[in-house]
């Protein structure tokens, strides 16, 4: 709750390319249309039809069948529901700081998960909970600890860990590259999670916002159901997270 | 009045237990102790050691372990090398620090990184005793038991505040070498490294310290 207010007052402040990180929430604009508006709305319409059928959609001929919001939990990736402590050797970069230490990952509740990174020599860098898709902040060292950073790890964990809210689940079948597609949908955005139907496994993840890619990963060397290896990448933001899996 | 007295005693002493560590008392005469931890700096040209880290965080049930190698030579070359669960080696040598991570060599200096600087300076500083003569960082208590002492340094400059409430360490008495320290945060989560087969004043290669 409190995220989402600060999300508000934050949203005036973010660069418009940087808003896309601030957050699963539709922005809404209430305001009527201007007369301005009311004249060239024709014209605009157009110019919006022409710009949005102009982005390529990939999966545009692939077979799609919708299905209900609640088989979200067939997917088939383990890693929101193990119950193991889950530690990773993290690299992250972030801008200019590289930061390197542990990532700890706990399932405690449904939904509920504790996500802690320290250095190599134990020092806590944070501590977060994420909590049905708020990511609440434990301890967080200062130089991170701004709105739009927690709001960027709040869209990474919530992207790893399948937390975000969504309508719709599609199945979008792609035999030709041997994928299946999970594409869950709020909105604008949506959050593929592409198994290879071969392994089995999903071996990647990518955040849409209107078609523009925005977060991928790559999930690659499973233990067991687990991804050995996880690398996230930012394609706004210099933002990248290298994670291996140690336990 | 003699329940009050009987109240009163019982959370007097029990606060009491509470402040302190077990087996361990308060020591009253801290210029002996600090004559003797001067033999810390003053006798130590070297150590050698393994060690065993372990973090408690509150939500987990077991502690993080990790192992390794721990080099020092006076006054201020320290290798600090992890085996477990990763190889990971860290080495300050005067002004600068050599990160080994895989096969990743990075290279910063104490002087723009102040971060590394506090590691640098926390971990010399315990091993040469300068840490605890350090009044204007630190509030220091003195606790002893049989075979050990133990300093309570508590943090008086607010960046230092923010990340660790309190730190111990552990000194043994019969060499005058640190034998564990615990790094204890404001959630009350901490870091212990116990130092193990320890060898003190053994000629350590100047390699060692370098990291290419």
């Amino acid at each position: 709750m409190k995220n989402s207010i600060s999300n508000k007052i934050l949203l005036g402040s973010i660069p418009p390319w940087r808003r896309g990180l601030g957050g699963s929430k539709k922005a809404t604009y209430t305001n009527p249309p201007g007369p301005l508006l009311q004249k060239g709305g024709n014209f605009l319409l157009l110019i919006s039809i022409l710009i949005v059928s102009s982005c390529s959609n990939p999966y545009k001929n692939l077979s799609k069948t919708e299905c209900s919001a609640d088989n979200i939990k067939q997917i088939p990736y383990a890693l929101p529901s193990s119950e193991k402590t889950l530690i990773y050797k993290a690299d992250i970069s972030f801008y200019k700081n590289d930061i390197s230490g542990l990532l700890i990952m706990k399932k405690m509740d449904d939904s509920i998960y504790r996500i802690a990174l320290t250095t190599q020599f134990g020092l806590k860098i944070f501590d977060f909970e994420l909590n049905h898709g708020t990511l609440n902040v434990k301890y967080c060292a200062e130089y991170l600890n701004k709105r739009v950073i927690i709001n960027t790890f709040q869209n990474d964990f919530n992207l790893l860990l399948i937390q975000n809210q969504v309508k719709n689940i599609f199945i979008i079948e792609n035999p030709e590259r041997n994928q299946k597609i999970w594409q869950l949908k709020s909105g604008k955005l949506n959050y593929n999670y592409i198994q290879n139907t071969d392994s089995e496994k999903i071996e990647n993840i990518s955040f849409k916002k209107q078609n523009s890619e925005k977060i991928s990963v790559g999930l690659y060397n499973y233990k067991g159901n687990i991804p050995g290896n996880i690398t996230l990448k930012h394609h706004n933001i210099k933002l990248k997270m290298n994670l291996k899996l140690i336990q | 009045m003699k329940m009050l007295t009987t109240i009163l005693s019982l959370l007097v002493f029990t606060g009491i237990l509470y402040a302190q560590e077990s087996g361990f008392s308060e020591i009253m005469n801290i210029d002996k102790v600090k004559t003797e931890l001067n033999k810390l700096s003053d006798n130590t040209s070297t150590i050698q050691s393994k060690f065993i880290q372990e973090k408690h965080l509150s939500f987990l049930t077991e502690n993080i372990i990790s192992k390794g190698e721990f080099y020092f030579k006076s006054p201020n070359q320290l290798r600090w090398e992890y085996s477990e669960p990763f190889e990971y080696i860290i080495v300050f040598n005067d002004k600068n620090i050599f990160i080994k991570d895989e096969d990743k060599i990075s290279t910063f200096d104490t002087e723009s990184n102040k971060m590394f600087s506090e590691i640098s300076n926390m971990m010399i500083g315990t091993i040469q005793g300068d840490l605890f003569t350090d009044s204007e960082r630190f509030d220091v208590k003195y606790f002893e038991n049989t075979n050990q002492y133990l300093l309570e340094l508590d943090p008086k400059l607010p960046e230092m505040k923010s990340m660790l409430k309190t730190i111990k360490i552990y000194i043994d008495k019969s060499d005058i070498s640190v034998a564990k320290i615990k790094m204890i945060e404001s959630s009350d989560d901490y870091t212990s490294i116990d130092f193990t087969n320890r060898t003190l004043n053994q000629p350590i290669d100047n390699e060692k310290f370098n990291i290419k």
